[in-house]
């Protein structure tokens, strides 16, 4: 009998430690599930306002775990989100990025809009610049891996900033002109061809650098070239091989470029390049330099076609008139007659050495 | 019948038959037509000639190795055209679609990965070479506008593929589908046939080469 009673009291003691341990353990063992154990605890011993489940509210078990409480697995160990189920930055990162409401849609699009016009605006007022009469001498500007390069990048930025406009403006411009259903088409096939061909665009911005790179030095004489207003109003602008206008676009086009590869490189492989933070940085950084670049190239493709005359001759034939190059370039050309008359020289004292 | 199903039924088929025709009706053209015997003495083998000039042709002339040009228009070729390949006889849908409506390939479809590097290369030499066509002077001389319709309808095609690469749109696979069958219909009669012909030519233009005892 009292073996009996014994082993009662015994399982009466297990019956209420075990569920006991169980209750204790929960919070531990749940994450999430322990935060509502807790309350379902303090709801049963304070049950809180009328229709709810506890007295804490949903907001504040989201601020914790927005805090960073909760232990859930998820992004798993390891990888660099582990721990964070919410990214609180990413409010920040959804303002910047709506399409309706976000300012790099506005300003950016305001931004292209105002230098289209001035472009307009200075054709109409100033015209082409020209260089008087062709001298009918020609002279090499660009050799033809120059050419291919320039044009390679050149028709690839193209391709990349129409399909990346169309991803940066497509919801608030083009959606409501060509509805839903065509714009979803538009966006997956602009999305493709972007993300194909960005890193080809990298690619041949690197040979653009190394091709590009002689020549694109500050110098002295860029001053000069700046305080005549590049010849742009009147009177003669001196120049190297290339201007102070030139060089800001190369290294416009180098440093946004770059920053555009790089980016572009961090949202193609976000999984394994980057937190969510800096995809969203990425993204920023990405769209804002891809406006600067799109609004110099309006500039740069102006002057370079119909706002100065023969320039694009040079870039497809590699040759400029001596007259054109005197005009805008008079210092490249008097190091380049140089060059030649001492090779001239040297190959007339070889001659007559031989 | 909606668009889709007739560019993949009777489209299709129309244009496929008129690439097999034609292009074949060309090749029997070039290889029975026959042309005059030569009747000098031979100075050397017109077929070790044209077998020198048929694989001499996959590198750069020895005399050019130095010269970037060169180079450049060699790595460029075998970028574009090796890209192009792995593309077409590769590439998932490809394959699914020729098992499908030609032939059941023994082959596994390349992963993703590969056929994105395959089309970047394709696309970087296509670019460069097609570019080279207009700011090159001597190649800008020697172009056709055949050339540029075949290198632009090549780059349309290519280009209008990769965009269907998500398959989420049944218009962008009509798109390329329309624009492959426009380019199959095209072939024959331009200078695209040179996937088929650059053995003939070389091997012609050597084997001539070899007979008067040079090299061509």
């Amino acid at each position: 009998m009292a073996t009996n009673k014994g082993h009662s009291a015994v399982r009466l003691l297990w019956s209420l430690l075990i569920p006991a341990f169980f209750l204790m353990a929960m919070p531990a063992l749940t994450g999430v599930g322990g935060l509502r154990a807790q309350e379902s605890g303090a709801a049963q011993a304070d049950p809180g306002p009328p229709n709810t489940l506890g007295k804490r509210s949903d907001a504040e078990i989201w601020h914790d775990l927005r805090l960073g409480a909760g232990g859930i697995a998820n992004p798993p160990t390891g990888s660099p989100e582990a721990g964070s189920v919410i990214n609180s930055e990413g409010w920040e990162w959804a303002k910047l990025r709506n399409p309706e409401k976000s300012p790099i849609v506005h300003y950016g699009a305001w931004g292209l809009l105002a230098i289209l016009g001035l472009l307009v605006l200075f054709y109409l007022i100033r015209g082409p610049v020209g260089h008087g009469e062709d001298s009918g001498r020609r002279i090499l500007r660009f050799r033809l891996s120059q050419r291919i390069v320039h044009w390679s990048v050149a028709f690839v930025f193209i391709l990349m900033g129409l399909t990346g406009l169309s991803i940066l403006f497509g919801r608030p411009f083009i959606l409501p002109l060509i509805g839903k259903e065509a714009h979803s088409i538009l966006l997956t096939a602009a999305m493709q061809a972007h993300n194909l061909f960005g890193p080809i665009f990298a690619l041949f911005l690197l040979g653009l650098f190394v091709h590009f790179l002689r020549g694109n030095f500050p110098s002295l004489v860029d001053i000069k070239w700046l305080l005549k207003g590049g010849g742009f109003f009147g009177g003669h602008a001196p120049a190297g091989r290339y201007n102070l206008g030139e060089k800001a676009w190369f290294w416009t086009a180098v440093i946004a470029g770059g920053a555009l590869s790089v980016t572009g490189f961090i949202m193609l492989f976000p999984d394994d390049l980057a937190t969510r933070n800096t995809i969203h940085l990425s993204e920023l950084i990405h769209a804002i330099a891809a406006l600067v670049m799109i609004g110099f190239s309006l500039g740069h493709i102006y002057l370079g076609t119909i706002g100065t005359r023969g320039t694009l001759k040079g870039m497809v034939d590699g040759y400029v008139d001596e007259n054109w190059a005197r005009a805008h370039h008079d210092r490249w050309l008097e190091e380049e007659l140089e060059k030649a008359e001492s090779g001239d020289q040297a190959r007339e004292t070889a001659e007559e050495g031989a | 019948m909606t668009l889709l199903e007739l560019l993949e039924g009777p489209l299709w088929i129309a244009s496929a038959s008129i690439f097999v025709a034609f292009a074949a009706f060309r090749l029997i053209v070039i290889l029975f037509t026959g042309r005059r015997e030569a009747e000098a003495r031979p100075a050397g083998s017109p077929f070790l000639g044209a077998l020198r000039t048929i694989l001499g042709h996959f590198l750069p002339w020895r005399r050019l190795l130095g010269n970037g040009k060169a180079w450049f228009v060699t790595i460029a070729g075998y970028s574009f055209h090796i890209g192009l390949f792995v593309l077409l006889l590769f590439a998932a849908p490809h394959v699914e679609f020729i098992r499908e409506k030609i032939v059941n390939l023994p082959w596994d479809p390349i992963p993703r990965w590969g056929f994105i590097l395959s089309a970047q290369f394709a696309f970087a030499g296509l670019i460069t070479l097609w570019l080279r066509r207009f700011v090159d002077p001597v190649v800008r001389l020697i172009s056709r506008p055949d050339d540029h319709v075949a290198a632009g309808l090549t780059f349309i095609v290519m280009l209008t593929g990769c965009m269907a690469l998500g398959e989420q749109s049944a218009f962008l696979r009509g798109l390329h589908l329309g624009l492959v069958e426009l380019w199959l219909i095209y072939f024959p009669f331009s200078s695209l046939m040179h996937t088929f012909t650059w053995p003939f030519s070389r091997g012609f233009t050597g084997a001539m080469a070899g007979r008067r005892g040079t090299r061509a």
